[in-house]
């Protein structure tokens, strides 16, 4: 019988911590009308999308709306797991937070089906094709009160600024997980383009970070030079793919700031603090209520900036030309 | 109390996938990996044929049917070309990944502008407006509620007891003149079939298929079995399924307050702590029935 008290008890324990953590958030939300609470889902642990929310709050605080004073953030983030991401996004809609920022494609869809029944807008970012997430139409409008960024790819300029680098690469490879529709959606741009700038592409698929190893020793073998992509997987083991080329002198192209930090040679890319900046402040909008979130369409970073590591670019004897480098927004290595 | 609707929709849905690892886990001691491929493998046919038109509710049934149809192959796998229980499921759950991607086409199938299971236009008549915020758990309720019934019903018949047979004592079920492997086989078609069903609900209520969303339900709906069996094991009139069921609500319930209470980076390890807590409480009760004894 004893054991029997203790297991309600423990119930009771749970069910009451539960109450609690609802009963104070609802409390702060409706206070004052000056003082804004909101939700950030993130859809896991990432260097990129962690970039994102430090940008978003960043572009919140810009707008004047600043954790702490007068925002209370609640973050939460799912693991990667679509069923952590689900009770999240209940959790965030029940405790009637102001806005939901999602963070990935994945979060944005979890977080939208949950918030459209009770009219909490969602403003997401890092979704490269919110079109095919179905979180907009095919004009760009989005389907209910749902807006963001996209961190779409430029892919047309990346080809543009490989072909002035290497004036002699035939053969581009690129390394890409199956299951990331980013990467597979990128994949498909890549290869309507990569004839106009004269390259051949090289896909590799892969399924987990187990594979990269094998995969990268075949796709070296095989190509004149890698792209990136913003590939999940293929990113947290890009230290790996970048030893093994630099042995064989191949040079590997980033696709975004962080990449060419930790030794791609360039980027014609995206950064993913500017990205979530611009998110930061189409929140603030809704926030404010000077724009709601469907009369906004979803946002791309327009003019990507191009990120060169000098280091890098000597120890393979690439020269940068002249109108590349002197366009570079950040330049790393011995320069700096 | 929208977040104990929550809880309550989620541990149903993957109540169900417990059902499937109960067959597996306990009745015939088969650890079945085939469920991280058959479950989004549910998702996918169900995102494939709803993107084409198709009645939400025959989803359901033909979810199951692949889900069967996958669960045969790990028997036949392990029953036929003598591959071991855990490498066969292995096996299996890697060559789904690619097939989850053909059938769905993409990694990502978002669904909502389609008609689900629990936004159709039947529904909306069926359901009273007061009832309309709590439409997803009684649609979940009711077929968590079918799938427990069928599965009762189906282990009382002779065949049922031939499946708890092989896996207590498979000698007695050689001795009745039964092919063992074959038995095997229908309780992992069983098996895989509810955990893609849980698949085709999680999608349908969800709105979306994700490729990477069976990855880790087997741990979690082995937690779930385990959870349950043990709370409940004294209870006699409370029906195995029932048990495995609310074990699943219990695991969801965990995270939940994991979620809500701690630190974002802490959700992993708080859960792992109740997990402990729970079991622990269970342990001490089979303790005392030993000393008992």
């Amino acid at each position: 019988m004893k054991k029997k008290m203790v297991t309600v008890l423990l119930t009771a324990a749970m069910v009451t911590a539960m109450a609690a953590g609802c009963g104070s958030s609802s409390d702060s939300g409706s206070d004052k009308k000056e003082s804004y609470t909101i939700g950030i889902e993130q859809f896991a642990e990432h260097g990129s999308l962690d970039n994102c929310r430090e940008g978003f709050l960043k572009g919140l605080e810009a707008e004047g709306i600043k954790e702490g004073d007068n925002l209370t953030v609640k973050y939460k983030n799912a693991a990667a797991d679509m069923g952590t991401a689900k009770q999240i996004s209940d959790s965030l809609v029940s405790d009637k937070v102001d806005l939901v920022c999602a963070i990935a494609t994945p979060s944005a869809q979890s977080v939208y089906n949950a918030a459209m029944k009770a009219d909490i807008p969602v403003i997401y970012t890092a979704v490269t094709d919110p079109v095919a997430a179905e979180l907009a139409d095919k004009d760009g409008k989005p389907v209910g009160e749902v807006t963001g960024t996209s961190d779409k790819l430029p892919v047309e300029e990346q080809l543009k600024m490989i072909r002035e680098m290497l004036p002699d690469a035939k053969k581009i490879g690129i390394m890409y997980t199956t299951s990331e529709a980013n990467s597979v959606s990128a994949i498909k741009e890549y290869k309507s383009l990569v004839k106009k700038y004269d390259f051949e592409l090289v896909e590799k698929g892969i399924t987990t970070t187990a594979d990269v190893s094998l995969a990268a020793d075949d796709l070296l073998s095989k190509v004149d030079c890698i792209t990136n992509l913003t590939d999940n997987t293929v990113v947290a083991s890009l230290p790996t793919i970048l030893d093994k080329a630099n042995e064989k002198k191949i040079p590997v192209f980033g696709s975004e700031i962080e990449q060419v930090k930790i030794g791609c040679l360039a980027a014609e890319g995206i950064d993913y603090i500017a990205l979530g900046k611009q998110t930061g402040k189409m929140a603030a909008k809704v926030l404010k209520g000077e724009a709601k979130a469907s009369e906004q369409n979803f946002e791309t970073i327009t003019e990507p900036g191009f990120y060169v590591n000098s280091k890098v670019a000597e120890d393979l004897g690439i020269t940068v030309p002249e109108d590349l480098a002197n366009s570079a927004v950040e330049s790393f290595g011995d320069g700096n | 109390m929208s977040f104990i609707t929550s809880i309550l929709e989620q541990g149903l849905i993957y109540g169900i996938l417990a059902l499937g690892i109960y067959i597996t886990y306990k009745i015939l001691d088969f650890p079945d990996l085939t469920v991280d491929g058959s479950f989004p493998l549910g998702a996918a046919i169900t995102a494939a044929l709803l993107t084409r038109g198709m009645n939400p509710y025959i989803t359901l049934v033909l979810s199951f049917l692949a889900g069967a149809v996958a669960g045969i192959c790990t028997g036949l796998i392990h029953v036929k070309c003598k591959v071991r229980d855990l490498l066969s499921g292995i096996i299996m759950m890697t060559a789904l990944w690619t097939i989850n991607l053909y059938i769905a086409g993409t990694a990502n199938v978002p669904l909502f502008s389609q008609k689900t299971i629990f936004n159709n236009d039947l529904m909306e008549k069926i359901i009273p407006d007061v009832l309309a915020p709590y439409a997803t758990l009684i649609i979940v309720l009711v077929l968590a509620l079918i799938c427990k019934v069928l599965l009762d019903l189906y282990l009382n018949t002779k065949s049922g007891f031939l499946l708890r047979a092989v896996g207590d004592n498979d000698v007695l079920v050689v001795s009745l003149a039964k092919d063992k492997g074959n038995i095997k086989i229908l309780g992992l078609a069983i098996s895989n079939g509810l955990v893609a069903l849980a698949g085709c609900i999680f999608a349908q209520e969800e709105r979306v298929f994700e490729i990477s969303m069976g990855t880790g339900a087997m741990v979690i709906g082995l937690a779930s079995v385990i959870i349950g069996t043990s709370i409940f094991r004294k209870m006699t009139l409370l029906h195995t399924t029932t048990a495995v069921l609310i074990g699943s609500v219990i695991y969801k319930a965990c995270v939940a307050v994991a979620l809500r209470n701690f630190d974002p980076q802490a959700m992993k390890l708080v859960t792992a702590v109740l997990f402990l807590v729970v079991l622990i409480i269970s342990m001490d009760r089979k303790k005392k029935v030993n000393t008992n004894a």
